[in-house]
Parts: C-alpha cells; structure tokens; sequence
C-alpha cells in the first residue's frame, strides 16, 4: 500500500477561491429571492443546510486529521478554530471573551472572510449571511454528542466591528457516547 | 494478510454495509450477516465493561494508541495525520488461527470491522490494519458521506465505493 | 476647469449609473474662485441635456465598437463644445464621459488619462458585478463603488 504524506495541509485538496465565493454568494442570492427577501427564513433555511453539511463533513475532518475526542469545551474550541477551519476554508479565527464556566465562548473570523469578498448585503439587519458556517458547527458538534448553539453576533458586512460567531454549550450528550472510548 | 471481509456498522449496530474481498469465502444470508454484526456490536460494548480500568489507562498497544489529550496537542502542533481510532477499551481484535478480526471506532461511533488471513508476526498485522482503516475511513468519509443522495445511518449502496474499497483491498 | 459627466448604460439602454464632477486638477489653485472641489460646473441648461447627450452617442457606439477591437472606442462625438468618450465592457455594457473644455479652460485635456480611468473603472465595475445581491442591468447604489469611482476621478481627471 502506498504510504500518502501524513502532513494534514499537504494533502488538502484546494479550489479557486473566487468560484467558492461566488458559489455561496449565488446560493444565498437565490434564497434570498425565493424567500421574497424573508431575511429570517433566509437563515433558517442557511442553518439547515450548514447543518446537513456539518453532519457529514465531521467525517471528513476526523477522518483527515486523526482528532480524538477532547476533555474540554476548550479544547474542543481551539481544534475548530486551529485545525477545523485552517483545513476547509485556511483561515485561524481568534476565540475571545470566555465565559466564567467556560461553556460559551466568542469565535472572531479574521479578515478578509474567504466567503464575504465581493459581497455587498441589502440593506437590513436581518440577514446573517455567513449562517451557514453556525449550522456546519452544529451539526459537526452533534455528531460528536456535543449540544451546542451556534450564532452570529456580529458582522462586518452590516458595519460591525468584526465579524463573531458565539458558541455556547448546551450539555454534552453522555448516553450517546460510543462505547469503547475511555 | 489478505483481506477477507469489510463490515461497516453505524452506530446503533446495524451492518450499513458488507463486502466480501475473496470470492471464494461461503456466503451467509442477509439476515444472519445483520446478526453477525449485531453481535460484534454488543461483544464490542460488553468487552469494554469488562475492560480493567488499571490496564486501560497507559496501556499502549498498537490498536488503542496514545491518550486523547496528547494525541490533540500532537496534531496541533505538528499538523501530522493522527490515528483516528477511538476505540480503546472495546473490543480491539480477535487473533485465530484461522482468522483475524480487527475493530475500529470514530468518534462519531462509525465501526469498521475487517476480516483478514491470519499472519504470525501479530505487530506488523496490527500496523497494516491500522494502515488500512485510515484508508477505509477516508474513503468512507469521501465516497460515502459526500453522496448528497445517500442517507445517515442508511444502507450504503454505493458502487463508486464498492470500486473504490476493491481497489483498496487489492493493495493491501 | 473642466466638468465631466460620466454615466453607465446597460444592455437594453436603461440608465444604470450617473455622476457629475470637474476637475480635480488645480483645484487648490482654483480654490478661491470656486466653491467645492470636484463640483461640476455645467450651466443649467447643458445640466438637464446631459443624460440625453450621453444616450445619443449610443448608436455611435454600437457602430464604433465593430471598427475595432479595443474596448476603448475614443472620441466619438461632440456636442456644442461638449466632448463625448466612451468604452464598452466585454458584457455590452457602455461607459459614457461627457466633458466640456470650452468653458474658459486652459487645461488639455488628456486621451491617455482618460482611457486610464475607463479601465480602472471597469475593474471597479467588474467588482461589483461580482457581489451575488447585484445583477447586470440593475441601478449600482453602493455607496463604495461611489466612494471608489471618485477616488479614480481624483487621480486622473
């Protein structure tokens, strides 16, 4: 058998990045237009798909990566921010603003955002167009028996500061632990 | 070694898929490959109550690997490929004379079983296995989990997969 | 100090964009006798022509663009003293500039320059174009391209 590098970055299969934004930027045009510019259901329907992507992308990543299950919420933080999201979209959130028990936290996307280029939002405040990177969280989350919600804070297409994506968790789902783990 | 079997569980116990390698091996019912799998599945739960936990703790045989801890810390440093394999106190493999058997977990609660030619050299054995669950599991991660058609949890009906896990069994 | 219009035409001749300043050349020099910097300084009777001006040279335009294979057609038309530039996108999409150099002034004005500015703001237009909320035809009320465009007026008119 063929030995592949086992170095992660190497052997992450890469694509253009303007056709990826562009991807995203048409599927959410289309919503938006569809939805007769319902901002809200706009992101339900972002969150769903994030979701639906999220369940099976975890797969992928463990697969990729060999990540073990972590002992702590942030742990688990630092391997989205530093692995998770090095490897598909090659950039390194910052986390800020822990809380006191350490179950909610604050992910910071750098700048430029690999899915914001180009990208003017109608004016409202309603809109999260990045929603479907909150869906992909959870849905990833889940799978690993971690509860957790996921959601916009701020945007830097409305003018904010920056762009921040709050984690909070919910419980960790111990009964749905495989057996076998220690 | 020479593969026999791949069986894929999800995570309730249900064989979501079956592929026997070598033609030549008898052929079972469908219904009695379900309850092949289903047992594996409970002997897998049971023999990790039964599990020392003195033992378990840092013990390092081939199939269970390092702590989870290290292995993050280890992953996120050097950025190199780790053993995905979670399953450290179940059943890890059974070594017959006429057949080997080797369990592998993901943390998601996926299993992977394979069944192989016995091979005297146990620490090479336990390497290729190794070697070949993380093929299997990328290939499963790509060919499997990335069909939009294909449901969680479901039977895998795949033909690109079936191809694609052939040529993986012919490497080995 | 010469005023220019510029202005945007889509591909079924619906207005798409439209803008008015002078000069900025000079401007520090001409600061006392003018009031803004970049104000234009058309009457306001060729005020209210200009959009009709604009639209007119349009058939010009679609028999230059077969003449050659460039996308900046030049000079292609006049109207009393009003000069009228223009370039077409690769999408058919038309870039009018309207200016007037008779109004007293003193500065040549440049071809070179001017072919400058319509390729950079064809580069701007192309970004825009890019954002997923914008398709072709629609009127463009970003605020940044407007910001940008004036920054392009600024370095080479």
């Amino acid at each position: 058998m063929s030995k592949k590098g086992d170095d992660i970055w190497k052997n992450v299969d890469k694509i253009n990045s303007e056709l990826f934004t562009l991807t995203y930027g048409s599927i959410v045009a289309q919503l938006c237009r569809d939805f007769n510019h319902n901002y809200h259901e706009v992101n339900n329907q972002l969150d769903q798909m994030g979701y639906n992507i999220g369940i099976r992308l975890i797969e992928e990543f463990l697969s990729r990566t060999g990540a073990q299950r972590c002992q702590s919420f942030k742990e688990t933080v630092e391997v989205i921010t530093k692995l998770g999201f090095r490897v598909f979209l090659n950039i390194q959130p910052a986390v800020e603003n822990w809380s006191s028990d350490g179950r909610s936290c604050s992910i910071v996307l750098p700048e430029p955002n690999p899915l914001n280029e180009f990208v003017e939002i109608p004016p409202t405040k309603d809109l999260w167009y990045c929603q479907i990177l909150c869906g992909i969280l959870r849905g990833a989350l889940q799978m690993i028996q971690l509860d957790v919600d996921v959601n916009f804070v701020k945007d830097t297409l409305k003018g904010d500061d920056k762009t921040e994506i709050r984690l909070k968790l919910n419980k960790i789902l111990k009964d749905e632990v495989p057996a076998g783990e220690d | 070694m020479k593969l026999y079997s791949i069986y894929i569980l999800n995570k309730a116990g249900g064989l979501i898929y079956q592929n026997n390698l070598d033609p030549s091996l008898n052929r079972l019912t469908a219904n009695d490959y379900l309850v092949l799998a289903g047992t594996l599945h409970g002997v897998h739960a049971i023999a990790a109550k039964l599990t020392p936990t003195i033992v378990g703790k840092d013990s390092t045989s081939t199939t269970s690997g390092t702590d989870p801890t290290a292995n993050n810390a280890l992953l996120l440093s050097t950025g190199k490929v780790q053993n995905s394999n979670t399953n450290k106190t179940g059943l890890g493999s059974i070594e017959t004379d006429l057949f080997n058997l080797y369990v592998f977990q993901s943390l998601t609660g996926i299993k992977f079983i394979l069944i192989t030619s016995p091979n005297p050299i146990l620490q090479k054995q336990h390497e290729q296995a190794s070697e070949t669950f993380r093929h299997l599991y990328v290939l499963y991660s790509d060919y499997v989990m990335k069909d939009p058609f294909y449901s969680l949890d479901m039977p895998i009906k795949s033909q690109l997969f079936d191809l694609k896990v052939g040529e993986l069994a012919a490497l080995v | 100090m010469t005023s220019y219009y510029f202005s945007i035409i889509g591909t079924r001749d619906n207005p798409v964009y439209e803008f008015e300043f002078s000069s900025f050349k000079n401007s520090l020099a001409m600061s006392t006798s003018t009031s803004v910097p970049g104000k234009s300084q058309f009457s306001a009777s060729i005020k209210e022509m200009l959009p009709f001006i604009s639209n007119s040279s349009l058939d010009i335009i679609e028999d230059a663009q077969w003449t050659t294979n460039l996308f900046y057609l030049g000079k292609i038309d006049s109207f009393y003293g009003l000069l009228v530039n223009a370039f077409i996108t690769q999408g058919n999409i038309k870039f009018v500039l309207c200016y007037d150099v008779s109004n007293g002034t003193t500065q040549k004005y440049d071809d070179s320059s001017i072919k400058q500015f319509f390729i950079e703001a064809n580069d701007l237009y192309v970004k825009c174009l890019l954002n997923p909320f914008y398709s072709v035809n629609d009127a463009i009320v970003s605020p940044d391209f407007d910001l940008r465009l004036k920054l392009i007026a600024k370095k080479y008119l």
